[in-house]
This record gives structure tokens, sequence and C-alpha cells, in this order.
């Protein structure tokens, strides 16, 4: 009986670890992707993203073949996402608590979108090129 | 010439076996001692006249100092076991519900603006400890806290001696940052790879403090065991843990890295890192000094239990998100 319980309180207990893993960053994508954060200005696209913790949006969408550039901005950040990893273009740095940091993404191809990380991996955010 | 069976209690491995039969025949009274694995019991023989109650103590006491026990009754903490996982997990899940929707609720990502004084960093020293820093520095000294208190070996000075070890190397190493100014940086990749190093420590003492590895007899190689038992014993080994706490992955302690780089001298490096550690120093050492006092309490099994689950799952968590770092798998989750 007392076994059975626990057994009980103890699923209900992972059904909530999940909801709060993964029904989390469901919303997050659904509010990401419609922020408006992308801007053309003289043939080269921008995209802006927060940095603060986490990243916002945590989902952008951004056109492929233009030089793009893309600005993180901290406001007294001083948690890991500070700390900003985006691997497939080799950005390693521990951004400063405020301020702006223009990244170069070159030109970016079509279906190959660019993930950045905090260096712990609790964050992300990734920008899809199509 | 009399032959007892005692139960002994804490053999983890197959050179345990040795280290209990040779202790136990150095004493004169024991003409004979055979240690059983499998059943965890020993076979003495004695010409001693006291009753077998008063010689389980007398030779618990040689042998108490290296985790382990010997008794008359099987242990009643083992007969329990079976009951204890069970509430031990649920009490566990709780905790981690409870730390990660902590993290989701953003009352963690107040900014701070302005300079980095002394004053700031120990306010930022005060969030980082019950930020997601602590999966992997509050997970390690948990961990490690409770298998200490579990095995018996003097904690509080072990705490002391940890506790010390990382307030005097972040004072420090921050003096030297600020002193050597931007010659060193912080390697991402060296940290990533601590920080792997520490989940997997976490992992394999929360799943030995749930008992996975006593219960079923999955022998870890006797060599990790022994190993453990003689770093445990070192005045050292908790200065150094203390020293390494320093390069764990953990933004808020980067970032307070970078403040004290840029800060251009010795003494306010020292200063910015050092009231950092003191800020994160009442949570963790309410972890350890905690873990010491459920350990010799009345539910010690349970607290055992209950820190292994809640260890094992900030170590995989560590451990999934180490890996994504490194950009080995891919992000799984955006806490």
């Amino acid at each position: 009986m007392n076994k059975t319980a626990y057994t009980i309180i103890t699923m209900a207990l992972v059904v909530g670890i999940g909801i709060v893993f993964l029904g989390g960053s469901k919303n997050n994508t659904e509010t990401g992707g419609s922020a408006q954060n992308v801007e053309i200005k003289d043939g080269v696209q921008y995209i802006t993203i927060n940095a603060r913790g986490g990243y916002s949006p945590k989902v952008s969408s951004a056109k492929p073949g233009i030089p793009t550039k893309l600005i993180v901005k901290t406001n007294g950040t001083y948690d890991c996402s500070a700390s900003l990893v985006i691997r497939s273009v080799g950005f390693q740095k521990i951004l400063s608590q405020t301020g702006e940091e223009v990244i170069d993404l070159g030109t970016p191809k079509a279906g190959q979108p660019v993930q950045g990380l905090c260096s712990m991996g609790m964050y992300n955010f990734s920008i899809n090129f199509n | 010439m009399k032959t007892y069976t005692f139960h002994v209690s804490g053999t983890h491995c197959a050179s345990c076996k040795i280290f209990i039969e040779d202790t136990l025949n150095e004493q004169g009274f024991i003409k004979n001692a055979r240690v059983n694995l499998q059943r965890e019991t020993v076979e003495i023989e004695t010409d001693s006249d006291e009753d077998p109650e008063a010689l389980t103590h007398i030779l618990t006491e040689k042998i108490k100092s290296n985790g382990y026990k010997l008794s008359v009754e099987k242990s009643s903490t083992e007969k329990q076991s079976n009951d204890v996982i069970w509430k031990a997990i649920p009490i566990g899940l709780s905790f981690l519900i409870l730390f990660f929707l902590l993290q989701k609720s953003e009352i963690l990502n107040l900014g701070i603006g302005g300079q980095t004084t002394p004053v700031t960093s120990f306010i930022i020293g005060l969030i980082a400890s019950v930020s997601s820093c602590l999966a992997i520095v509050g997970g390690l000294v948990l961990s490690l806290s409770a298998k200490v208190s579990q095995d018996n070996v003097s904690d509080t000075k072990t705490f002391l001696l940890f506790h010390t070890g990382r307030l005097v190397s972040f004072a420090v190493l921050g003096g030297v940052l600020g002193a050597v100014g931007s010659a060193i940086g912080i390697n991402f990749t060296f940290t990533a790879i601590l920080g792997l190093l520490a989940s997997m420590v976490m992992l394999l003492l929360g799943l030995n403090l749930v008992g996975v590895f006593a219960k079923n007899k999955v022998a870890l190689p006797a060599g990790i065991f022994n190993f453990f038992r003689k770093i445990e014993h070192k005045t050292l080994t908790p200065l150094i843990i203390g020293f390494a706490t320093f390069f764990l992955p953990c933004g808020f302690t980067q970032s307070m890295q970078i403040s004290a780089l840029g800060s251009g001298s010795f003494m306010s490096g020292l200063l910015i890192m050092l009231a950092f550690a003191l800020g994160t120093l009442p949570m963790l050492v309410l972890l350890s000094f905690g873990s010491a006092s459920f350990a010799h309490g009345k539910h010690a099994p349970l607290f055992f239990k209950s820190a292994g689950v809640v260890v094992i799952g900030l170590g995989l968590f560590a451990l999934l998100a180490g890996l994504a770092g490194l950009g080995i798998i891919n992000p799984l989750f955006n806490i």
C-alpha cells in the first residue's frame, strides 16, 4: 500500500519534471519565432539577440545568402548567458556585463542554422536561414 | 576456543576482505578470521571470554575508520533500505523540481548595473549560490559531504578545509587575474571538461549514496573505491577540491573572473573574487554541514538516499549541459 502511494507520487513528480523541461521551451519557441529582431541595412543583415538569464528570442529566422552580423546585447548580465559559444563560426568569449557584441556570421547558406550556447550549455539560441 | 559469525557492513570490494581479515588477525585474541563477501559475514575463531555483543564493539573499533562495521544482528538499515528508497525518490525529485522551477522563475535574473565592486560581487555570489551553478558546485559539495559523512571520516575538519581552500584560492587567483590582466584567458574547453568530470563524480557518488552499488554488488573496480577512501583521509584533498571549484563552469564565476581581470590591480581582483566566494559561502556551508548533521541523525539512511537522488538528477543535468556546451550533443533543454 505504502509502496504504491510512493510510486504514484514518483510518477507525478517525473511528469512534473517533464513539464518543467519540455513545456517551457515549447512556449519560448512560439514567442521567439514571431519576434522582429532581424533587420537589413546597406546590404548587411543584422540579427539582435538579448542575453540575460538566457537568450531571447530563442529561435530567429533570417535570410540566407547575404552578409550577416549577429548583435548580442548584454545588460547587467552576470549569469551563464554572458559566456557565449558559437561553434560554427568559432566564437568563444565572455561578454562584458553591459554592452553589445557584434559577431560576423559571414554569408550563411540556406538550411544551415547557427546555434549559440552558453559555456555551461544550459542556455541556447538558434537562427534558422531559409 | 569459540567460533562466532558476525555481520559486516561497508564491504564494497574484493580487497575489503583482505583488509578486514588482516586487521582482525592482528588482534592477539583472534586465531582466525574469514570474510564471506557474498553473505557479508565474518567468521571468527577466538579464545576471548567476551560475549559476542562486546566482541563486535571491540572489533568494530579497529576497522571503523575504514568504514566497516561488525554486528551480531544483520544491520537494521539494511533491512529497511527497500522502503527507504521509495520515500527517498519522491523527496529527491521534489527538491529537483523546486530547484528547476526557481531557475525558470527568472527571479534570479535581476540585473546589477554599473561598476563591479566587492559589494556587488558579494550579492552576485549570493545569487549564484542558488542559481544553475548550484547544479555543479552545490551538487559536488552535497555529494562529497554526504559521502564523507557516510564514511565517518572526521567531517567537520574536512568541510572547514574545503571552504578555507575555496576562499583562499578564489582570493589569490582573483588577485593574480587582477595583476596579470588580460594575459590569461580562461579556456572554455578546459572548464567544460572539468565540468564533465565533476558531473561524472556526482553521478558515481549519487549512485553510491542511493545504494545501487551496495545492493546489487555491481562491483566497481576495487581501485576506484580504494582511491576515494585514500583521498578522503588526506588533508590536502579538500583544499584541492576547494581550489578546483574556481575553474568549474559557472557563468557567474566566469563573469566575476572577467571583472577581476579588468580591475587592474592585485588587491582589487582579490577583493572582487573573495567577496564573490563569501557570497556563495552561506549556501555551500549549509549544504555541507547540513548534510553532516542529517548524517548523524535518526533519518540518516533516508537522507543519504534522498541526497543521492538529488545528486544524480543534478549530475545528469550537468552532464547533458556540459556535452551540449562542448558541441558533442544537441542541447536538450533551455532552462
